[in-house]
């Protein structure tokens, strides 16, 4: 009897260690994977590009937001972006600063054309409605491979297409999510879908992204995203237009004076 | 309406900056402009018979180009305002007529235009370049158009702005049948002012800014006309008025905001001389936003704000919290109440708005006064009263329907 249960032991403790190891393996396969998707857009130095929100209601109802995004590359750390609105009317001109950092907080300025106020605001509150669509800032800021960790779950079809599935757990305690499940093509690593699971761990949203078109020769960018919310049946379509690449941006033109000027 | 008063220099100066605009060839051009209509309604008739309601409009259109190369900007800003009751809050205003050139490590911005300093929501202390346009609402955030020349340096070390102020605007003020005012009337035609050269001497002002990670630092001077004039009473026949009368003042300012996870901790102080002794004055307090509230897209906000003033015995504490709705309408609402310890003054505000299709807004704004004594007629003592005291009888709740054209 003894025998048989340190023979038990034994093989109790080597499934265990399997199953560290390829814990500990599948790990190192998410980020590999993350890693191979982030590549697609390493090196972009910097874009522009207008964005068409289209956001429809349970009824079916849809209302048009306009903006105009600008993102700089930033050697060693997380991207600077400028969000401009243009529609609807009333928030035309409020511009939002954003300095993404890869081990730390982003630092966040709103610009109030009404006041010409400039306002810091605590980069914590990304979690909230962006501008009452589907997507929160955080799905919209710069998703850095440092900002979570990663483990492979499976290869799975998506539309015909062969797909890894990892599983992305947000670093910063502050995301309103607890857990994200990415589809990346197998063929050129470009994120297909991603479920979003909220502090509760419920599906809360589904995002998928579709118009990939590669600039520069290896800048791979979604021309449409689109987000529904499983909970409240809301759908938000965000559309990219008139996409560009290497425009000659510099950190001049995300600085507090260009924030001022920012239309 | 009274004609719009420019004196010599600011004449020059705008065709200085027409100038710019002919020689310019142009890129983007946008013609935009907002049309307000709004109702105020008045809980009692005012202390001096005005009536219940009130109401006016205000049109501001706006012609905005810049430069093929995107290195000079223009902007004109006009606006207008006409008020059913009142004249005095008639207005005709620039808000802006301005040139922006953006160079290598520095921009300049000459004409008229607004500049905003400062990190506190519920009193400015900081905030000096602009006159307020004390009549347009309650809270002193309208302000006039501003005649400058602005260089701005921006470098590793912050951005460093200096400002020569091309003449002095006045402080708007409601007349006999207006409301909110004073229990004597201001006599905005005939003011007083310590300068030989009034409203047309030249002042300057400097401000540094720069964060280091999640701190912002400010610290500024000013050295001019004051913005804020004392009120002078003066004989008028058998009653009595009150001429603002404005001073030459130096204002340093310090302005300090810290963010620690979702909390804003702000600051801003000033110290003042040329009005009397010198004093100072603060505002100290948070900005703390709790997002998802009750498992719904709401975020509250939740301002305190305490408030320090030499010239003052106790002054009045603020505390507010912001309901974001987050929903496709941007609704807002803002619940409030400035309470003075001292006093038992209590001064309780509500301010919402909501969009209403693509081109139009809908705000709200209600104020209550509480604790004062009522004051009757012109039996007002000055020395004794209450700041609220002559305001007993003007709570209000106003409706503004903006229209974006």
């Amino acid at each position: 009897m003894k025998n048989i249960s340190i023979k038990k032991l034994a093989f109790l403790a080597i499934i265990f260690l399997y199953s560290l190891l390829s814990l500990a393996d599948d790990a190192s396969k998410g980020l590999e994977i993350a890693i191979l998707a982030d590549k697609n857009t390493e090196g972009f130095i910097d874009s522009q590009s207008s964005m068409e929100m289209q956001l429809t209601n349970r009824k079916g109802n849809v209302v048009t937001r306009e903006m105009k995004s600008k993102r700089l590359e930033v050697a060693g750390d997380g991207d600077k972006s400028l969000i401009v609105f243009e529609s609807p009317r009333d928030v035309k001109g409020v511009a939002i600063l954003s300095f993404s950092h890869k081990n730390s907080s982003d630092d966040q300025w709103l610009y109030l054309p009404a006041l010409k106020r400039i306002k810091r605001i605590a980069s914590k509150n990304k979690s909230g409605p962006f501008l009452g669509s589907e997507y929160t800032f955080e799905d919209l800021s710069s998703q850095e491979v440092e900002k979570f960790s990663y483990r492979f779950l499976r290869d799975e079809d998506l539309n015909g297409q062969p797909n890894h599935i990892i599983e992305r757990i947000p670093l910063d305690p502050y995301s309103g999510y607890t857990k994200q499940i990415v589809w990346i093509d197998t063929q050129n690593y470009l994120i297909q879908k991603v479920e979003y699971y909220d502090r509760k761990s419920f599906h809360l949203k589904t995002g998928t992204f579709s118009g990939y078109k590669k600039y520069l020769d290896k800048i791979w960018q979604a021309s449409r995203m689109e987000i529904i919310n499983h909970q409240n049946k809301k759908k938000t379509v965000l559309i990219f237009k008139d996409i560009a690449f290497k425009t000659g941006l510099s950190d001049k033109d995300f600085s507090q004076n260009s924030l001022k000027r920012s239309r | 309406m009274e004609p719009l008063r420019l004196n010599k220099s600011v004449k020059a100066y705008i065709f200085l900056i027409l100038v710019a605009f002919s020689t310019t060839t142009y890129g983007e051009i946008e013609l935009l402009g907002e049309l307000s209509i709004e109702i105020r309604n008045f809980q009692n008739e005012g202390l001096f018979g005005q009536k219940k309601g009130h109401s006016s409009y205000t049109f501001s259109p706006e012609l905005y180009f810049e430069s093929e190369g995107g290195k000079d900007f223009f902007s004109i800003k006009p606006k207008f305002r006409e008020d059913a009751e009142d004249n005095e809050r008639n207005l005709e205003d620039l808000q802006e007529l301005q040139w922006t050139h953006v160079g290598e490590n520095y921009e300049t911005k000459i004409g008229i235009r607004k500049d905003f300093w400062g990190v506190t929501e519920t009193a400015h202390r900081v905030d000096i370049i602009n006159q307020t346009d004390a009549v347009e609402s309650f809270d002193g955030e309208d302000k006039l158009g501003q005649p400058m020349i602005n260089l701005s340096l921006e470098r590793d070390w912050g951005v460093l702005d200096l400002y020569a102020l091309i003449g002095s605007r006045e402080r708007t003020y409601a007349g006999k049948n207006g409301r909110l005012r004073m229990p004597f009337i201001v006599d905005t035609h005939n003011p007083i002012y310590e300068s030989s050269e009034e409203e047309n001497k030249i002042d300057f002002a400097i401000r540094w800014n720069h964060y280091y990670g999640d701190l912002e630092l400010a610290i500024s001077h000013f050295s001019g006309n004051t913005r804020e004039p004392l009120l002078i009473p003066a004989q008028d026949g058998n009653s009595i008025k009150l001429l603002p009368r404005y001073d030459i003042i130096d204002q340093t300012g310090l302005e300090a905001l810290y963010i620690i996870e979702g909390w804003a901790l702000k600051l801003e102080t000033i110290t003042r001389s040329g009005q009397g002794d010198r004093f100072t004055a603060l505002t100290t307090g948070f900005e703390y936003t709790q997002t998802g509230i009750f498992e719904t897209t709401l975020d509250l906000g939740w301002i305190i704000e305490l408030n320090h003033d030499d010239r003052e015995e106790h002054s009045p504490h603020a505390i507010g919290t912001r309901f974001s709705f987050n929903d496709i309408d941007d609704s807002q609402l803002l619940l409030g109440v400035l309470w003075n310890e001292s006093t038992g003054e209590t001064n309780v505000f509500i301010e919402g708005s909501k969009r209403i299709g693509a081109r139009s807004k809908l705000s709200i704004e209600g104020f209550v006064f509480n604790g004062g004594k009522k004051v009757k007629g012109n039996n007002f003592d000055f020395n004794k009263a209450n700041p609220l005291d002559f305001l007993q009888e003007e709570d209000f709740l106003r409706m503004e329907l903006t229209i974006f054209l």
